[in-house]
């Protein structure tokens, strides 16, 4: 993620603030990444009332939680983060859950003439984890970063790349262990 | 289901991707809760994909957000409630933030275009409430001659024998006078290097209502009504 160490650096005293329960280091930390953490749930969710409740959830859960971040977690904004996606990834299955038919998410995504991926966060992963993402095929890049941008079901994967579900689940898992022993040399 | 290394790698990238779904993600939770080699598992992904979010761009919600979480975490103090009671006390400066924000009135935006002749980095922002569609003050700094102009949009003017003041709030220490800001027109600061250099780093203006003529002891009297950080152009 594009963030200095001096910002880290700063989230991690507000994070031990917040930890003890400090309100003002709360809004301050919420003033500062409110506005990424926003932008995150709304593309992933594609919805903004989802998008918002997921980032009250988030801070909520992160004002109860600071206490239980640690470096092994990641920086202190990585782990925020994935609070938040996690947050709005629970919504939008409860959501779907509670559907009867259709599915906006999948119509929305045949509207995109740039297809289901923006090109600029094909590009995004391979800077962000050092290139690691060039070892994948395309369509096995393409459906992790489907699943992890619009918390797509194998299912909608499937049908974003127009692939039987069983090919895209073993897509998804080679592509997830082609990185992962990338990510560890 | 044994829980075989490779099981647990191929899992935890699922979980942490997202795509490990329903009765699995439950199973797959509660290995996390008995075992550190999964929690570990988990945490590399976390890491690594917590590095993807970077790339998305920010948008910033909407102020009610705030309002909310404020009334879900300390739900007896409501902000009607702080507000009231902050009128009647006597200005608590290191409780700004706070105070001004669960009042739900403000939120910066960049407005305002960088003027072609600037050489140096320049703020901008507005000071907004909340149930005014227009902004009450646009702010922008000229870059020449250390002046921050502020234009009036839809600000009203302040209760009989009060005046509005504009603060620069430092990040440590007290918050340095703009002076007594009038409503109507077009507004013209011109800022020593000293608060020039304050607001610089603290990029946080406020204004409070003070007496007529602005308060008389240098610092911040009345109730704080608003709080806008300026961003960089």
């Amino acid at each position: 993620m594009v963030t200095s160490n001096s910002e880290q650096d700063e989230l991690m005293g507000l994070l031990i603030a917040v930890s003890r329960e400090d309100r003002q280091a709360f809004q301050q930390l919420y003033e500062k990444i409110s506005g990424r953490m926003f932008g995150l749930c709304l593309k992933l969710g594609s919805q903004q009332e989802l998008a918002e409740e997921a980032l009250q959830d988030a801070f909520i859960q992160i004002w109860h939680r600071a206490a239980e971040y640690h470096s092994d977690r990641g920086a202190p904004l990585s782990w925020m983060m994935t609070i938040a996606r996690y947050r709005t990834l629970d919504l939008m299955r409860s959501r779907k859950a509670k559907q009867t038919s259709g599915d906006s998410q999948l119509e929305h995504v045949e509207d995109q003439r740039e297809g289901p991926l923006d090109v600029s966060l094909r590009s995004a992963g391979t800077a962000e984890l050092t290139g690691c993402f060039d070892e994948l095929s395309d369509v096995q890049r393409d459906s992790i970063l489907l699943s992890y941008y619009r918390g797509f079901t194998h299912d909608e994967v499937s049908e974003a790349l127009s692939s039987p579900i069983g090919t895209v689940k073993s897509w998804i898992r080679r592509g997830l262990m082609v990185l992962k022993r990338c990510l560890e040399r | 289901m044994n829980k075989t290394p490779e099981r647990i790698e191929r899992l935890a990238a699922e979980y942490v991707l997202g795509s490990l779904h329903g009765p699995a993600r439950k199973r797959f939770e509660s290995w996390m809760m008995e075992s550190a080699k999964v929690r570990e598992e988990v945490w590399f992904w976390e890491r690594k994909f917590g590095l993807l979010p970077g790339e998305v761009p920010e948008v910033m919600p909407p102020p009610s957000v705030w309002s909310s979480i404020e009334r879900r975490l300390w739900p007896v103090e409501s902000p009607a409630g702080k507000a009231q009671s902050r009128a009647n006390q006597r200005w608590f400066w290191p409780s700004w933030s706070i105070l001004a924000t669960a009042a739900a009135l403000v939120m910066a935006v960049v407005l305002m275009q960088p003027e072609p002749q600037s050489s140096r980095a320049q703020f901008s922002g507005a000071i907004v409430q909340a149930d005014t569609k227009d902004p009450l003050w646009l702010v922008s700094e000229t870059g020449q001659g250390n002046l921050l102009k502020l234009r009036s949009v839809a600000a009203s003017a302040a209760e009989a024998g009060k005046d509005y003041e504009l603060w620069i709030v430092p990040e440590n220490g007290q918050p340095l006078s703009l002076g007594v800001i009038p409503v109507g027109g077009l507004h013209q600061v011109t800022l020593t290097d000293t608060a020039r250099q304050a607001l610089s780093q603290s990029r946080t203006l406020a204004i409070s209502l003070e007496p007529v003529g602005g308060s008389p002891t240098g610092k911040p009297t009345g109730p704080i009504l608003h709080v806008a950080k300026l961003y960089e152009l």
